[in-house]
């Protein structure tokens, strides 16, 4: 009897989570997160997630000239500089731990909430360009992770640049 | 020239470290021991609990610091969430505790963000001791006390400001 009542419990619980997270399922979130950690193994692995994230932004604004301009105060004219490299850093480290917590929803809602308010307090930070970041990271990551499936990442990406824009103007 | 430029910068920069108590070899430490106790995924959730329970602990009343982001309840989404994010501030500063300018940066940035919030020294003292009983419960035996208080001293004062 108490095994039926776990049972429905759980499937009821099951029905109700799949509404919001069929698209990123428990396994897409635990193929992320493993095929993500290979990247901070190594003590030196600051290196390698600063200059990645330089790479990445430094081809948005190849893409989106004038979101330059949004990065003038963390020098994006030295790219290579300590100011610019400690940003590259908040950038990857906000991305590690959004995919941290995708196995606390609520949490991770909360953290993401978060930073669309500090991206909403950015005047001229438009909803295009997260296009353009997510579109120039689903390209780029596939080369830097031996392990990477597109079906997971995208998934679970989908809704977390969805979050971080929502409450962007434009 | 260019050389030389390059030995004052080095002697610059090993004059600051060692003054600091905090040399280039135990930055190196603490960034691999870092590593290894900051882990991942449910496992960093609960590292960052044991540090802020420790945290709330000795100064009960820093907890009012923090009602904007669900202080009164360490388990509560907005408080992992928080806590999640100060560990990744943190993350940052060991990662680069061996890339002097961007340390820098990253110290500025936070030393903004700190300032208006007028924190006691003694809570930077409380997360000093938190992190020293939860970093050794996390490690084990491989933990060095000395480097770790040595080189969070670095980063508390580029934090505090002073």
């Amino acid at each position: 009897m108490l095994r039926l009542v776990v049972l429905l419990v759980l499937a009821a619980f099951c029905a109700a989570e799949e509404g919001r997270s069929h698209c990123c399922s428990a396994e897409d979130r635990n193929i992320v997160q493993k095929q993500w950690k290979v990247l901070w193994k190594d003590t030196e692995s600051s290196k390698v997630k600063a200059g990645f994230a330089r790479l990445i932004m430094l081809k948005l604004i190849e893409a989106k000239p004038e979101a330059k301009a949004l990065f003038t105060n963390v020098d994006i004219d030295h790219p290579l500089g300590g100011t610019f490299t400690a940003h590259c850093l908040r950038i990857i480290n906000a991305l590690d731990m959004a995919i941290n917590l995708l196995d606390n929803q609520d949490a991770l809602d909360s953290a993401l909430d978060h930073l669309a308010e500090q991206h909403h307090a950015r005047a001229g930070v438009k909803k295009e360009y997260f296009k353009a970041f997510a579109d120039i990271m689903s390209d780029a990551l596939p080369r830097l992770l031996d392990d990477y499936n597109y079906m997971s990442w995208r998934s679970c990406f989908k809704g977390l640049y969805a979050k971080i824009t929502s409450k962007l103007d434009a | 020239m260019k050389i030389l430029i390059v030995l004052a910068a080095l002697a610059a920069f090993v004059a600051v470290t060692s003054a600091s108590g905090c040399d280039k070899l135990q930055r190196l430490k603490v960034k691999s021991q870092w590593s290894r106790a900051y882990s991942s995924g449910h496992d960093r959730e609960d590292f960052s609990q044991a540090i802020w329970r420790a945290i709330f602990a000795q100064v009960p009343d820093a907890r009012a610091l923090f009602k904007r982001v669900g202080g009164d309840d360490t388990t509560s989404a907005d408080f992992v969430a928080h806590s999640m994010r100060v560990l990744a501030g943190l993350d940052i500063l060991i990662a680069l505790l061996d890339q002097p300018e961007a340390l820098q940066a990253e110290l500025s940035h936070l030393q903004k963000q700190h300032d208006a919030r007028h924190i006691p020294d003694n809570y930077f003292e409380a997360f000093r001791l938190a992190l020293g009983h939860v970093l050794p419960a996390q490690l084990g035996r491989c933990w060095d006390k000395t480097a770790w208080s040595d080189c969070f001293d670095v980063v508390a004062k580029g934090i505090k400001g002073h």
